[in-house]
């Protein structure tokens, strides 16, 4: 039976969590950008004329929006999983910060991040039944050890597709959909309200980070949503969606690491993937040592402008989160019973 | 269509996920039920190594096969 009450709390609570994340981040951008200029905390944006100098990192005021909206709805809700969702949201952005802050090796973000998994195991926030598409599989023991990669892996992939102006928020706002709707099918409806700031908070991102950038989310702002978008996936019981969703970028990072080999930074490749050409388009480099990258294989066809090649990446995200759709449909189909399992 | 090649390295992509997640369902995941005496935690641990085993091999396979695409692939496009 339908309960009015359920869900006008659910509609309340909702837009109380989302308005709260995305009026913060948008009003303390504008802020941060003028205050991190006036220090000098900025890096060259090197696909621009003149190497223009950008504001750098935008993370601690995504974060300040997210965990106050957390906060607030832990208190609304006394789920444990918020506290688990935060604490691991606040733990990569403490990593990502480091980085920011210091040159770290390759290793540093990978190794670190586990750390970061910590509270959805100790809140006990995953659970004990892994949704396969076609049915599920109890593994209580396996999921430890499941959580303790899908963390990591989720952090580095965002931050790993952050190579352009948007493309990271750009990217994990439009990928979030299918995850929010996978969370509310299969998880629970506090988890759905706990991934609503990250959804908003990222889209009042996009709008100071897109073409031509006015700020960038610094490696404490992609492994903040990285990992919070795997905390996420993992509470909400929707591991595979999320990574089918994000398959564009996953495919980045696998063919990366297949062509580099070993965990490295990307300022540490001494072989650029791409070239910046007189007119400021980017073309894919014929160099056999380069690695490949998702934007070398867009730039295959032919050279492009930095804001032709973002449309193009977020046109693969439309098109994986169209097949997580897809993908949330059969799994609905087979844990439902409409198909046998 | 510019995407039309990554748009099909997507979706094969995702239909190996898929081959793979329905091989876990069929084969893997009944393993406990194969094996309904087995009620003590040294079986369970047992139970689940098995699982964990074929869980890894079937994600080296993928990996293999994802690097065998990407190849093809690059042959293709950017003919390295």
């Amino acid at each position: 039976m339908i309960n009015p009450y359920f869900w006008i709390n659910l509609f309340v609570d909702g837009a109380i969590v989302s308005a709260i994340s995305f009026f913060i981040v948008s009003y303390l951008l504008p802020k941060t950008i003028k205050s991190l200029t006036s220090k000098g905390d900025t890096v060259p944006d090197v696909h621009k004329p003149n190497r223009q100098y950008i504001p750098r990192p935008a993370g601690p005021t995504l974060l300040v929006g997210i965990v106050t909206a957390e906060i607030i709805l832990y208190f609304l809700t006394l789920n444990t999983k918020v506290i688990a969702i935060l604490f691991t949201t606040i733990i990569a952005f403490a990593i990502g910060f480091i980085d920011d802050k210091r040159v770290m090796p390759g290793w540093f973000k990978p190794v670190a991040l586990v750390a970061s998994a910590a509270p959805i195991i100790f809140f006990s926030a995953h659970g004990s039944h892994l949704n396969l598409i076609f049915g599920d599989a109890f593994i209580p023991l396996l999921y430890i050890p499941l959580v303790l990669v899908i963390i990591p892996v989720a952090g580095n992939t965002i931050n790993s597709i952050d190579v352009l102006n948007g493309v990271a928020s750009g990217f994990v706002a439009i990928t979030m959909v299918p995850l929010l709707l996978s969370v509310a099918i299969f998880g629970s409806s506090e988890v759905f309200l706990s991934a609503l700031p990250l959804f908003f908070g990222t889209i009042a991102l996009y709008r100071y980070h897109k073409f031509p950038s006015k700020i960038f989310p610094g490696d404490s702002g992609t492994l903040l949503i990285g990992s919070m978008y795997g905390a996420i996936a993992i509470a909400g019981n929707s591991e595979l969606i999320a990574v089918i969703a994000l398959l564009p970028a996953v495919m980045n990072s696998f063919l990366f690491l297949a062509s580099v080999k070993r965990i490295v930074e990307h300022r540490q490749v001494k072989s650029r993937p791409t070239l910046l050409m007189d007119d400021f388009r980017l073309m894919a480099s014929k160099d056999k040592n380069a690695p490949i990258t998702l934007l070398r294989l867009i730039l295959a066809e032919g050279p492009l402008s930095e804001k032709d090649i973002c449309r193009e990446i977020f046109k693969l995200a439309v098109f994986s989160s169209f097949l997580s759709l897809i993908s949330i449909v059969i799994q609905y189909s087979f844990l439902s019973g409409i198909l046998p399992k | 269509m510019k995407l039309l090649g990554l748009v099909e390295f997507i979706t094969v992509m995702w239909l190996m996920i898929l081959t793979a997640t329905a091989f876990l369902i069929i084969f893997v995941a009944p393993i406990d039920s194969i094996v309904p005496k087995m009620t003590s935690n040294n079986d369970r641990w047992i139970i689940s190594i098995i699982q964990a085993s074929v869980t890894m091999a079937i994600i080296v396979i993928l990996v293999l096969g994802l690097n065998k695409m990407k190849k093809v692939y690059l042959q293709k496009r950017i003919r390295l």
